[in-house]
């Protein structure tokens, strides 16, 4: 499969990213890992004019300690930051996320950054341009409906198993663009509009994960078809303690869903989150099934991190 | 259009070539370099068939540009042979059985070398979760694990 004719830079700092990204006037997309980005580039769901590696500028490459949180790199590896060894002793929640997102040599070429970014995912987006064009477009790609269900809203899935544990930990994001740099809860990134997901303005590159340093029980629990590669048909990522426990839901529609509360709550509690979720036909499991599944793999989450 | 100029090591030789920004490294390989032992299956970065060898570690050369390797050192299939002798875990993946059809095999036995190198001693558990990374459609990948296993053992005698 061929890739698109685009130009490609390499900068060696933030400045000159932004100052490429500029000239091209955005029609200009951020390489880091590519494990997203370029197929999509291949089934022609991105055609930049200009593509920018963000490899080449190392101080995106680092995870540190700074005050009481910890500050990592957006092109930190999976796999590297699985390998980390206090990721797992504090925040397991993230381990386990970490290591269950798709294969080992794509979490060895993965980003946390490009992983946190991706793009929404649907049985009937992720399809070559020739499937595409013969089915006309949908909400997702300039049309006016949903393939799924008609609708003129977009319920793509937003399929990253590392942001609902981040969530859970509480991380934040800081953002560097043309306008200057700002911080956001990663929770506060999230559009809920399927079509056009995130929040970034356009340039903006994601500079650092930050985590507050308050090492939290947790887990992470992943629905999927195959052990091996594969994206979460639902994933559940919990964090905390007893009395107060926050568990994130990814991989049904555009956003992660959130709860926050007492353990003893989370049975009715996630059951509620349930009943609220609107799961439609767009990956290959039954959405009812997925929904149903929230309440029980947060339960089987609950019993594993904290006991009976 | 314009043409970037790469240097990286392929096989420990030198390359120099200029490539189109848009070129992945498994067209270079193959249709630049003659390299065919690294094989196209999905070309999305799922099956794992054109697996080789950046720097040691294991990647899909479908979702990586060529012009991205400045510095870079590859490995193919191709290199581990040495003379007519071939690699312990060639060897291993023959007399296993390991190969039906062969078009996950240069995958196969890359994947599972770089698991080697970096950790001699892998478990069971370690090697499924190494080549879970790459798909086979043909053996059902118990001949696969059993191979690689036999080279670990040989390796701890």
């Amino acid at each position: 499969m061929k890739l698109p004719k685009f130009l490609y830079f390499r900068p060696k700092t933030i400045e000159k990213a932004l100052a490429t990204f500029t000239a091209y006037d955005g029609k200009a997309v951020y390489l880091a890992g590519g494990t997203d980005l370029i197929p999509c580039m291949k089934l022609g769901l991105k055609k930049p004019t200009a593509v920018i590696d963000l490899k080449g500028i190392e101080e995106l490459k680092n995870v540190r300690f700074e005050g009481d949180k910890i500050l990592i790199g957006s092109l930190v590896t999976l796999f590297e930051l699985s390998k980390t060894p206090m990721i797992k002793e504090k925040f397991p929640a993230l381990f386990e996320a970490l290591v269950s997102t798709s294969c080992e040599t794509l979490q060895m070429r993965g980003t946390i950054g490009g992983n946190i970014l991706q793009d929404t995912r649907c049985l009937f987006y992720n399809q070559s341009e020739f499937w595409r064009k013969a089915k006309g477009p949908c909400v997702k790609t300039g049309g006016e409906r949903c393939h799924v269900i008609g609708a003129s809203e977009c319920f793509s899935n937003y399929m990253s198993d590392i942001t609902p544990a981040l969530i859970t930990l509480g991380a934040s994001l800081k953002l560097v663009g043309i306008e200057g740099e700002r911080d956001i809860l990663l929770k506060d990134i999230f559009t809920e509009n399927g079509a056009s997901p995130l929040s970034l303005k356009p340039g903006e590159i994601l500079y650092q994960i930050s985590i507050p340093n308050e090492p939290m029980k947790g887990g992470y629990e992943k629905l999927r078809l195959r052990g091996s590669i594969d994206y979460p048909l639902l994933g559940i990522a919990l964090s905390g303690s007893i009395e107060k426990v926050r568990i994130a839901v990814g991989g049904i529609g555009p956003a992660p869903k959130i709860w926050e509360g007492k353990l003893e709550e989370v049975p009715l509690s996630t059951q509620k989150l349930s009943q609220e979720t609107k799961a439609i036909a767009n990956t290959i499991m039954d959405p009812l099934y997925r929904k149903h599944m929230i309440p029980v793999l947060s339960q089987r989450l609950a019993k594993r991190v904290f006991g009976n | 259009m314009e043409f970037i100029r790469v240097q990286f090591k392929v096989n420990g030789e030198e390359v120099d070539l200029s490539v189109k920004p848009y070129e992945t490294l498994l067209e270079t390989l193959r249709n630049r370099l003659e390299l065919t032992g690294t094989k196209e299956g999905c070309s999305l970065g799922a099956c794992g068939a054109c697996t080789v060898l950046l720097n040691g570690m294991p990647v899909r050369s479908c979702l990586l540009l060529t012009a991205e390797l400045n510095g870079q050192e590859i490995t193919t299939i191709e290199s581990l042979k040495q003379g007519d002798k071939l690699h312990p875990l060639q060897e291993a993946f023959v007399n296993h059985g390991a190969v039906q059809c062969g078009f996950c095999t240069p995958g196969m036995i890359l994947t599972a070398k770089a698991l080697l190198d970096r950790n001699p001693k892998p478990t069971r558990s370690d090697i499924i979760r190494a080549i879970s990374s790459n798909i086979c459609r043909c053996t059902g990948y118990k001949k696969i694990i059993e191979a690689i296993e036999t080279v670990v053992q040989k390796e701890e005698r």
